[in-house]
């Protein structure tokens, strides 16, 4: 099973007061009507964030869990990491250093982590997540056996 | 002999260093007592008394502590250039009212000089001016100057204290110094004044083993202060409000419900929002000066952080919300409306959290969605 649904990210406006919040928020939502988004929201501009802004990420963050996806946060300037210390909110996320990394960690879970760790899995047609050559073995034991 | 003082507060040589918000960090608050006032009790201490004082910011614009006066000091105020001529003027001034030998002390580094030792070495000496280094030998731009070598103080003072006329012996100094150079060194002077490596008392009563307390700062029965802390004069801690792992709140200040102070210092005259985790920084006047992540945050949002007005504007504020609430409550009463309550932040911490709550007996859990929670503490 492969997920070919897009990640989508999207760099934060430098300021993020109450209207600017309002007005990213607004561009963002066609993203999060999809079904199971996944979302990045690169901080790296981010130089002022106040409680609007942050409320903006609690929300959509809310809505990307509503419809059973995920929100990821990357590349936090310093001004946006400290804000998010402040608030604790920084908990509640994860983040990535770069966005990239963030983008990787979609297709991190099972079982597409089990094909980047054994390259061969995804061709077998039973116990993916084992090892080709464990896979084989048995096989080769079974029929052995028989 | 007519030992005198001349302090300069200012003439940074790289910008941006040895201020905090547009304030020269010798004049903030440590522990309850501006370094300056500290310099100036340190001098006292050692018989020098009349003391001339050069700013680069107005006195007016510094938000001192109420007990902090300084009397029959010699207040200059100058900018850039200006700065080092209302220095030189103030040096004759000293001069000129009898002093045989002036201290130039520029905050600047906190030092813990012996000022006697340092006379004396002086005269030793026979110089005209002795320059102060640390036990690295840089200098640590504090100098003893004969009031008669005007010329010399002259030319010091127009180099900014990087030059001297004659070459002259050093006095080196191995005790206590702070640069003061960054909201850094300002959490590090706190910290050294509660282990006693500096000998900065902090100002208050002492109401539990490492936990001091200024005068009138109102601390509410929930919060928790955990030693060592120290909370300034004047200062309101609310409640679930914690102190932590010297933590220092200096006058003038609020901190409001749930909010975590920890390994941090709030410069005086700031409010700190409700449910905040404030560590490992210096917060004052609208900003941040995060240190582990060596980062400057400017915040503009006041529920974040914000600042204290004066008290006339804090009347006239809750002046204007009285007015405004008489009527609203006299129309509700007319229209016989139940006034709509909301929820407020402080009940909500006051409120004793669901899991605390008396534990269910055991055949009523297979109902709940909650698990028992042990209580602990003094809960």
């Amino acid at each position: 099973m492969e997920t070919s649904r897009p990640v989508v990210v999207k760099r934060v406006p430098e300021r993020m007061n109450f209207r600017q919040a309002r007005l990213f928020q607004q561009e963002v939502r066609p993203f999060f009507k999809a079904d199971r988004p996944q979302i990045v929201f690169d901080l790296s501009a981010v130089r002022q964030i106040d409680a609007a802004g942050i409320d903006m990420l609690l929300e959509c963050m809310g809505e990307a869990s509503r419809r059973d996806g995920d929100l990821k946060l990357a590349n936090l300037s310093p001004q946006s990491a400290v804000v998010l210390e402040l608030t604790r909110t920084d908990r509640l996320f994860e983040i990535y250093e770069t966005a990239t990394d963030a983008v990787k960690s979609f297709s991190s879970f099972l079982p597409n982590a089990v094909r980047q760790f054994y390259p061969g899995v995804g061709t077998a047609p039973t116990f993916a997540w084992f090892p080709r050559d464990s896979h084989t073995k048995d096989s080769q034991s079974d029929e052995e056996a028989a | 002999m007519d030992v005198r003082a001349l302090i300069l507060v200012g003439g940074s040589r790289a910008e941006g260093e040895e201020v905090l918000g547009g304030i020269p960090i010798g004049l903030l608050d440590v522990l309850g007592k501006p370094v300056l006032q500290r310099v100036l009790d340190r001098l006292e201490k050692f018989g020098i008394s009349g003391a001339g004082i050069v700013t680069e910011v107005p006195p007016s614009k510094v938000p001192l502590t109420s007990g902090s006066v300084w009397p029959g000091m010699r207040w200059a105020e100058g900018e850039g250039a200006n700065f080092w001529r209302a220095a030189e003027n103030s040096f004759n001034d000293l001069a000129q009212a009898g002093a045989e030998l002036v201290l130039v002390i520029r905050l600047g580094a906190y030092t813990e000089i012996d000022y006697e030792e340092l006379v004396q070495f002086h005269l030793d000496a026979g110089c005209r001016v002795t320059r102060v280094s640390d036990f690295r030998g840089i200098p640590l731009d504090t100098f003893a100057i004969s009031a008669s070598r005007r010329n010399d103080a002259a030319y010091l003072f127009r180099h900014e204290l990087r030059e001297m006329r004659v070459p002259c012996d050093d006095y080196q100094f191995a005790g206590y110094v702070n640069r003061l150079e960054h909201a850094r060194n300002l959490r590090t002077l706190a910290l050294d004044g509660f282990a006693g490596i500096a000998s900065i008392p902090p100002c208050g009563t002492q109401i539990k083993p490492g936990i001091w307390v200024g005068e009138h700062a109102r601390v509410h029965k929930r919060a928790r202060l955990l030693a060592p802390c120290f909370v300034g004069a004047n200062t309101k801690i609310r409640a679930s409000a914690v102190l932590t792992r010297g933590s220092v709140v200096e006058h003038h200040t609020v901190v409001d419900c749930g909010t975590v102070v920890e390994n941090s210092s709030i410069l005086p005259m700031t409010v700190v929002g409700a449910g905040l985790d404030v560590t490992h920084s210096v917060v004052g006047f609208r900003h941040i000066w995060h240190l582990r992540r060596d980062a400057e945050v400017e915040i503009s949002d006041e529920q974040l952080i914000g600042a204290l007005r004066s008290a006339p504007i804090r009347m006239l504020d809750s002046a204007a919300q009285f007015a405004m609430t008489l009527p609203r409550s006299m129309a509700r009463l007319l229209l016989n409306k139940k006034p709509s309550r909301t929820p407020e932040l402080s009940d909500a911490v006051c409120r004793p959290a669901a899991a605390l709550k008396k534990a269910q007996p055991e055949d009523a859990l297979e109902t709940t969605d909650f698990l028992p929670v042990r209580r602990y503490g003094n809960e």
